[in-house]
């Protein structure tokens, strides 16, 4: 599986590079990035509230991998808008192997924006971190990264049924998860309800790790919050694996692969 | 009046299109969550008192939007259909076609406003007074007008772009900050302030909170006169970029493939 996942990445970086030269990325979508972090630390500012332009800001800085990595569920149906999903289908690697490979530019894109926010914008800012809590929060980051590709695989495997839908999907996605999972405010602003479902959502426990490491550096309390990180994104991979694996099925029985939408 | 009939026809060749395609809807399906997380974050912080930024705010960023959008769309989307070329040979003045579709489209994402105060009413359980009514339509109406003559600047630059899409993508949160669309410029550093005071959207962003805010708008007249001078600029501007773009592509034969 982890060589169908690799040469599937192949076309990863084809993508990217099509979409992006080092300098659109760099001026074009890294600044873009910046300024979406600076954006909401401003509100702080606007809020008079030294402690909300941190929390803000980090709420963020992360935020903006998660971001990025919810391209997956546009570039997912790339696929079937070039026709070569049914010729995919007709190869004997599974489906979902092919595709958890097929938009892995993400992953290292996000991250490397997300790190450039949080530790070249942030210090600018007066946001400094420790070299211990930074190399710590590096690693999180990745893990959050890839645990939240696993949760856009999810929404992509839906979005390949309707393909029409998949920017809506996708940003609808990113915001519900920004509204409720401590980016903004506290997850134990909402009710009890809400505050139960983020759970399920790896970044509510990265972001809580990354917050932690920053106001407190590294602890043994951290252990706990990493591990649901790392339980809830191979639970979402499972997940993901699992619908690509249905849309398969039900699209070879039905012929709705190359035809629907 | 050949301009005000190949506009027309754009305008509702535009609405044909968007039609049944959820990505033009995007903003608008999007703005009640942006609400969401902007209201949230003044109630959380107990200062009920911004919650009309807040109502605003999600409000400009789709009109914003919208206009980005159909700006990088509609040249994306007619290259890749091979219609681009027919739309300039066409006797029809493409730029009126151009602002016809831009002006549909962003017209129709004053919605978002509406949606984004009924969001915001509905969150902060009343509903959000808006003090100064002709003066908010007056300031929308202009906003719109140079909303658009902006979009038809960044249509411009996009017909030599590779991919529109990268600066569809980059020009949001800059021009969000720019625009103070929910922070004042004027709490910007003032290396900030003064670039930002030339994008239209800072003025409009000011005016609109003043207007929706119970204390007396001041010169009225003299900004609705700014931001209709910096979309009268933007028209100029693209016009003069279209021309010169077009001519460039024609003569260089890379215009479906820039």
């Amino acid at each position: 599986m982890l060589s169908v996942i690799t040469a599937a990445s192949r076309v990863a970086w084809a993508d990217m590079r099509a979409l992006y030269s080092p300098v659109t990325w760099t001026f074009g979508w890294l600044g873009r990035i910046l300024a979406q972090v600076i954006f909401f630390a401003l509100i702080g500012l606007l809020l008079e509230d030294p402690d909300a332009v941190v929390f803000l800001f980090i709420g963020q800085a992360v935020m903006v991998t998660v971001v990025e990595v919810f391209f997956t569920v546009a570039s997912t149906t790339w696929e079937k808008k070039a026709g070569t999903l049914p010729l995919i289908l007709a190869s004997p690697a599974a489906l979902w192997a092919v595709l958890f490979g097929r938009s892995l530019q993400w992953v290292p894109s996000g991250v490397a924006t997300a790190s450039a926010a949080l530790f070249v914008l942030g210090p600018a800012l007066g946001i400094g971190w420790s070299i211990g809590a930074a190399v710590l929060a590096v690693p999180v980051l990745i893990l959050v990264s890839l645990s939240m590709y696993a949760v856009a695989l999810t929404l992509a495997a839906a979005a390949l049924r309707t393909p029409g839908w998949r920017n809506v999907l996708g940003n609808v996605g990113h915001l519900g998860i920004m509204l409720g999972c401590g980016v903004v405010v506290p997850v134990t602003a909402w009710p009890a309800g809400v505050q139960l479902l983020v759970q399920a959502v790896p970044l509510t426990h990265g972001l809580e790790v990354i917050r932690a490491l920053h106001t407190s550096g590294p602890s043994a309390e951290l252990l706990a919050p990493v591990a649901l990180l790392l339980t809830t994104g191979l639970g979402w991979a499972a997940v993901a694996a699992a619908a690509f694996s249905l849309f398969a099925s039900v699209g070879r029985r039905d012929g709705s692969i190359a035809f629907s939408e | 009046m050949q301009l005000l009939t190949a506009a027309a026809a754009g305008f509702r060749t535009q609405l044909r299109h968007m039609r049944g395609n959820a990505d033009w809807m995007l903003s608008l399906i999007t703005t009640p969550l942006l609400t969401m997380v902007f209201v949230s974050m003044f109630l959380y912080a107990d200062r009920g008192e911004l919650i009309s930024y807040a109502v605003l705010a999600p409000g400009l960023m789709a009109m914003w939007s919208t206009a980005l959008l159909t700006a990088g769309e509609l040249i994306s989307f007619e290259r890749e259909n091979g219609s681009l070329e027919g739309l300039l040979a066409a006797p029809a003045p493409f730029a009126a076609v151009l602002y016809g579709r831009i002006a549909a489209v962003t017209a129709l994402s004053l919605v978002g406003f509406a949606e984004a105060w009924l969001v915001g009413s509905l969150m902060a359980g009343f509903p959000v007074p808006v003090a100064h009514p002709w003066a908010l339509a007056a300031a929308v109406m202009v906003t719109v007008g140079a909303m658009t003559c902006w979009a038809a600047v960044m249509s411009s630059v996009f017909v030599l772009a590779r991919s529109a899409r990268i600066f569809q993508n980059s020009l949001s949160y800059p021009f969000f900050v720019l625009g103070g669309v929910l922070v004042p410029v004027s709490l910007l550093p003032v290396w900030v302030e003064v670039p930002a005071r030339m994008v239209f959207l800072s003025w409009s962003s000011d005016l609109l909170r003043d207007a929706i805010t119970p204390a007396p708008v001041e010169q009225l007249w003299l900004r609705l006169l700014v931001i209709t001078a910096l979309g009268a600029a933007g028209l100029a501007l693209s016009l003069l970029l279209l021309d010169r773009a077009l001519q460039r592509v024609k003569r260089t034969g890379r215009l479906t493939h820039a």
